[in-house]
């Protein structure tokens, strides 16, 4: 065909812009859905150990995104040595399974946050994010001051859970469901994952775990440091060989 | 119509649109199109060298590229070419180069590292980043943490205690100090007067008749001397601070000019108590680590 | 034939091709400011006042849209509304379709900004739009598509001229990567939250599909298509490969596709995603500068005028920046260079030199051919063109200069260990380190939004000057009729 046919008919050229261009998507994203390897198997026991989040860190997740912490922080150490030494074992595949979406990041202005879950108390994190050079003076992260201020909404919870749920995260809604989990994930978790139970839970881990050291009321601090506190803590790479994780590569 | 345009020795396309606008039909530059050529041939090659496509449910792992590398329980393993044998690899260099430092450190006692020029200059260089990177959010550059919260490593005041295998015991399983608060226990005057006492373990002049009822509070019904000691020096098998050095980790008394605001906030603490948790590291860093933090800390205070 | 170009402007719908060109320099202006602003939080971060909306997270999406999507995405429609109708030589298809793409359009815009601020993204970056604003912006582009189409379809030409190609392949690729990467299941119907279809490292390869086509499409095919006419137009010469035009074309919307993963090195994604988007970077090297070959060319026979005409200038370093930029990026798709410059400041002047040397250099070179065409007299001030140009061109060098020195620096002391193979350097030194090229970033920054903000004032005179002609040139005519 002369490039003539292409350039003198619209039609053409519209159908061939669209086969050339969707080629490369084709042939990358999809077999990522396919090819076994790609999001590893991470058992310990018998059972999945990363799991979806509670309610709670979910939504401190929710905060995460909104103030736009992703635009500074990575959630992704790569196999470096450099990296290792710094952040930890490099993450895997597995570990983000459940972020609807991922954090990844593409810019780290500040520290790589994939594995600062329990590197620090719940004490230091209120107080560095309320002001952050309080602690790191040569910090350049904003406050947010107002996190311990707002308290944090939670009604919608279930509508969430429910939204996830249908892009493919097993919480439970249904007694089979629920039941899956136990046999996935054991019962402890598997009853964090209840949606049913879901604000009943929320309420139950901000008290608990008084993140924010104020127990009178639920901030969005008490969400986003639990979120923190839960990163990169779901594996514990001590259960696995040296080097076990470099054969899903 | 194209009349204003110069004459030119390759051929336009014949075409215009918008009046004047043309196209030369002149060949792909050389160097271009063998450029391009020379991209191909180097992703040909890449391709061939690394894993590149999918194929059903696996993909082209690469040929003549493979990767041989021991972990870090002695076993060696080939793979194709990939980023995380990469690193392997890269663990395995590391760990041969520091093993002699490591080995020797591990075997050898806190006093044999301070001893030996070789192994405390390893040490320090990898505590001092170690440091940095994990601590130093809390205590700061150098270890001068921050009154009210994380106390200071570089003063010879231990909470825990000073000792290596004190120091150690920090770092591996970390600490969570709490002193408890007495505002539903003792009365406003029992706490002034208690604070009053307090204070003057430490040498600040105070009100001896006040100091003395609260003498009676701190050995009687605060209790406070389960914890503290009835000298008031503390113990460091629970934390509890020493009342009777001049340091103060919580209660800000140094930055307070007057008696008055002193004794505030001593009050202050006294009434509603505090707690403080630091992170343990076991895990997160390995044994060999701690014991370099562990040395690290300890010279941090001049070795007290 | 010969003098369509002098013919009447009713001949053509100029109203639409206004309204987007005075919305460019707005956008240009504000997003610019933006950018200034989040590049002074970052070396003085007490300017986030602890004020949520300002604050350097919610900030920089803000900055990203508005100059991306407004400034950039204005300057498209701009000109590919112009260029469509002077290269098919008819009217613009859909009169009310057109104005709907305009309120459609910048309404998505000021919406996306004003919802960032208030904390509703969906933290994709460039896509950060929550669902309500994705699907206005969905029907939008559909809207424009249709009346691209339908206006080549009406041409009195039976060729496409070649920058309609890339604007076609921009506006059919932008379609295809905004629906699939913004699928989402809301909360609920009436909330503005949504969770993403994909999650994890088949999420991380949807998102720079799209972002990096983001870049391609959007910020690369369609600006080649503004180069296409605007260069020739300018220098008054013919372009200077046809044949090149076709290869580079074909070539060029094939391998971007392919070369998301380049923003995923050494990440959970599989090695061998990796590799094909490392490759076919490089494979886009020629490709890419074929486009700025063609132009450069186009060019040279009109060097002379590189003294006397500003706009000539700007169209010339833009290409040269085009250049630059495209060599960068497959270099840095190299897995062991992007191992350094991967989140690294690296990234961020690699970024602005497309950006700004690129994008904003050859938009403010067409629109100084253009604001005097759709008035109907001169530019107010060449002067103020050529300082505008010199602010700009300082303004990229320090950006530039400042981004590989923070990037390169803190790549490298990252990576640094001691003699016994220890880390040098603790992150929180290189923060410190970043200081000083974040203060040179906002001092280029500061030089390259006055030159837009003396644009702007050179456009609005312009017009002014172009109305009060033109009401000069309709009392005379009134006062002929009223003679006769
Ligand atoms: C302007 C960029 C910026 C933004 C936005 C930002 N940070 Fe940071 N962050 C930093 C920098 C720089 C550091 C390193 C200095 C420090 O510890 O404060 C840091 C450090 C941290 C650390 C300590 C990490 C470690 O291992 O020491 C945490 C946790 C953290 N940030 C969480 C957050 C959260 C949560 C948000 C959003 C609510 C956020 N950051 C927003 C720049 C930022
Ligand atoms: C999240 C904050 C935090 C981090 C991070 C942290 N610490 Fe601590 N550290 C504390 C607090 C709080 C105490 C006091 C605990 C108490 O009072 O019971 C403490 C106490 C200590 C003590 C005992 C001090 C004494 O007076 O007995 C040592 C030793 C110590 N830390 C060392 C380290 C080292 C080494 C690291 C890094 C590997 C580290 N800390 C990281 C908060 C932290
Ligand atoms: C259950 C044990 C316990 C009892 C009882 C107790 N304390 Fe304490 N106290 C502690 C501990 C542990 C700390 C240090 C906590 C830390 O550093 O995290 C402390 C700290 C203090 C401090 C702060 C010292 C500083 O460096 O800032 C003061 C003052 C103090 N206690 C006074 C008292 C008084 C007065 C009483 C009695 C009314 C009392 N304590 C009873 C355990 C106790
Ligand atoms: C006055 C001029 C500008 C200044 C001072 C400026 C400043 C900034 C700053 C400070 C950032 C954030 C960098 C970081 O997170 O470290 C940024 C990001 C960005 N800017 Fe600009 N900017 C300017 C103009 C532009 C223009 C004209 C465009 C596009 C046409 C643009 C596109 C972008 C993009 C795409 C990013 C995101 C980069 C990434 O995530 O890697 N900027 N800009
Ligand atoms: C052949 C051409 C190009 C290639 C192969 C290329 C490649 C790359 C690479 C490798 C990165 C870094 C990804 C990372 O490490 O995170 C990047 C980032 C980027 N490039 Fe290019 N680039 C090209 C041209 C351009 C042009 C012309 C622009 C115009 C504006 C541009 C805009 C960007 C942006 C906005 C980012 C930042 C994305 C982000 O992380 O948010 N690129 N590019
Ligand atoms: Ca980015
Ligand atoms: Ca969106
Ligand atoms: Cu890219």
């Amino acid at each position: 065909m002369k490039h003539e046919t292409i350039e003198t008919n619209a039609g053409w050229l519209i159908a061939l812009t669209l086969v050339v261009i969707s080629i490369g998507g084709l042939v990358e994203i999809v077999p990522l859905y396919f090819i076994d390897s790609t999001v590893e198997t991470v058992k310990v026991a018998g059972k999945d150990v990363v799991r979806p989040y509670t309610p709670l860190e979910l939504r401190g997740r929710d905060i995460y995104q909104r103030e736009g912490c992703y635009v500074c922080h990575s959630q992704m150490i790569r196999p470096f040595r450099d990296e290792a030494l710094r952040y930890g074992h490099y993450s895997l595949a597995a570990e983000s399974q459940f972020d609807h979406p991922f954090q990844w990041g593409s810019k780290r202005t500040g520290p790589d946050l994939a594995r600062v879950g329990k590197k620090y108390s719940n004490q230091w994190h209120t107080q560095h994010l309320i002001a952050p050079r309080s602690v790191v003076p040569e910090s350049i992260m904003p406050n947010y001051p107002w996190l311990m201020n707002k308290s944090l909404s939670y009604k919608d919870i279930g509508n969430r859970m429910r939204a996830l749920k249908m892009v493919g995260v097993p919480y439970a809604e249904t007694q089979a469901e629920y039941d899956a989990n136990v046999k996935r994930y054991g019962k402890e978790v598997a009853d964090q994952l209840d949606i049913n139970k879901a604000e009943e839970n929320l309420l139950a881990q901000a008290k608990n775990g008084n993140y924010d050291g104020d127990i009178s009321s639920i901030s969005e601090m008490d969400a986003l440091v639990a979120y923190l506190q839960v990163l990169g803590t779901m594996v514990d790479f001590k259960q696995f060989e040296d080097g076990h994780f470099a054969e899903f590569r | 119509m194209s009349s204003e345009k110069k004459q030119h020795t390759v051929q336009t396309t014949g075409h215009a649109w918008d009046g004047d606008l043309q196209e030369f039909n002149n060949p792909l530059p050389n160097w271009w199109l063998w450029g391009f050529y020379a991209t191909v041939v180097f992703a040909v090659i890449y391709w061939v060298l690394y894993p590149a496509f999918p194929i059903g449910n696996t993909y082209t792992k690469g040929a003549f590229n493979e990767i041989t590398y021991t972990t870090a329980d002695g076993k060696t393993k080939t793979s194709h070419w990939t980023t995380r044998a990469l690193l392997m690899q890269e663990m395995q260099e590391a760990r041969e180069l520091q093993k002699p430092y490591l080995e020797k450190i591990n075997k050898t006692g806190y006093e044999q590292i301070a001893g030996n020029k070789e192994q405390s200059s390893f040490a320090y260089s990898t505590a001092k980043v170690l440091f940095a990177d994990n601590c130093a959010a809390c205590h700061q550059a150098g270890g001068a943490g921050v009154i009210g919260m994380y106390p200071n490593l570089a003063d010879d005041a231990w909470l825990w205690g000073g000792s290596y295998a004190q120091i150690e015991e920090s770092i591996r399983k970390g600490r969570n100090g709490n002193m408890p608060g007495f505002k539903a226990s003792l009365s406003a005057e029992q706490i002034d007067n208690v604070a009053e006492y307090v204070l003057g373990l430490s040498g600040i002049e105070v009100n001896k008749d006040k100091a003395a009822q609260g003498k009676a509070v701190f050995e009687g019904a605060g209790t406070c001397h389960v914890c503290h000691t009835k000298a008031g020096s503390g113990q460091f098998a629970m934390g509890s601070a020493n009342l009777t050095d001049k340091v103060w980790t919580f209660a800000n008394v140094p930055a307070a000019k007057t008696l008055a605001e002193k004794k505030t906030a001593v009050k202050e603490v006294v009434a509603n108590g505090f707690g403080r948790h630091m992170p343990a590291w076991n895990g997160r860093l390995s044994d060999v680590e701690i014991k370099m933090l562990a040395f690290y800390v300890h010279q941090l205070s001049a070795g007290k | 034939m010969a003098n369509v170009t002098t013919q009447s402007p009713e001949q053509y719908n100029y109203d639409i091709v206004r309204l987007f060109t005075i919305m460019t320099v707005v956008w240009g202006v504000l997003g610019m400011l933006v950018g200034v602003y989040i590049a002074s939080e970052l070396a003085w971060p007490f300017l986030n006042f602890d004020n949520p909306a300002i604050t350097f997270g919610r900030l920089r999406p803000v900055h990203t849209t508005l100059v991306i999507f407004g400034f950039g995405g204005s300057a498209l429609f701009a000109t590919s509304y112009y260029v469509v109708q002077r290269t098919c030589q008819t009217r613009l298809w859909g009169e009310g379709l057109a104005k709907f793409t305009f309120l459609g359009w910048n309404g998505a815009v000021g919406l996306a900004a004003v919802s960032y601020m208030m904390g509703y993204t969906q933290a994709r970056e460039y896509a950060e739009m929550v669902w309500p604003i994705d699907l206005l912006i969905a029907v939008t582009w559909v809207a424009y598509l249709v009346i691209y189409v339908m206006t080549l379809r009406k041409r009195s030409q039976p060729h496409i001229y070649v920058a309609n190609w890339f604007f076609i392949a921009f506006i059919l690729a932008t379609a295809i990567l905004h629906i699939f990467n913004n699928m989402a299941v809301p909360v609920s119907l009436f909330s503005l939250e949504s969770y993403s279809l994909h999650a994890g490292v088949q999420d991380a390869m949807t998102q720079w599909w799209y972002g990096h086509n983001a870049v391609g499409f959007f910020l690369t095919a369609a600006f080649l298509g503004m180069m296409y006419y605007f260069v020739p137009k300018q220098a008054g010469r013919p372009v200077y490969s046809y044949r090149l035009s076709i290869i580079h074309f074909w070539a060029l919307i094939f391998l971007y596709m392919w070369v998301g993963a380049h923003h995923l090195h050494w990440t959970a994604l599989p090695d061998w995603t990796s590799t094909l988007a490392a490759t076919f970077s490089i494979l886009l090297l020629l490709p890419s500068w074929g486009g700025m070959i063609n132009g450069i060319m186009t060019l040279s026979g009109a060097w002379d005028r590189l003294r006397n005409d500003p706009v000539i200038r700007f169209l010339i370093v833009s290409l040269s920046f085009y250049g630059m930029s495209t060599f960068e990026g497959p270099l840095m798709s190299l897995k062991s260079v992007n191992a350094l410059s991967h989140y690294t400041d690296w990234t961020i002047g690699h970024v602005h030199s497309g950006a700004l040397g690129w994008v904003a250099m050859i938009s403010m070179g067409s629109l100084y051919h253009l604001v005097p065409r759709l008035w109907e007299t001169k530019m107010y001030s060449d002067r103020l063109i050529n300082i505008h140009f010199w602010l700009a061109t300082i303004g990229i060098v320090l950006y530039i200069s400042a981004m590989w020195v923070a990037g390169i620096g803190q790549g490298l002391m990252l990576r640094a260990f001691d003699e016994y193979g220890n880390l040098a350097y603790t992150f929180i030194e290189t923060v410190s380190f970043l200081h000083a090229p974040y203060v040179v970033r906002t001092i280029g920054g500061v030089f390259f939004v006055t030159g837009m903000i003396l644009m702007a004032y050179n456009v609005y005179m312009t017009i002014r000057k172009g109305k009060a002609e033109a009401a000069v040139l309709e009392a005379k005519l009134a006062a002929k009729l009223a003679n006769a």
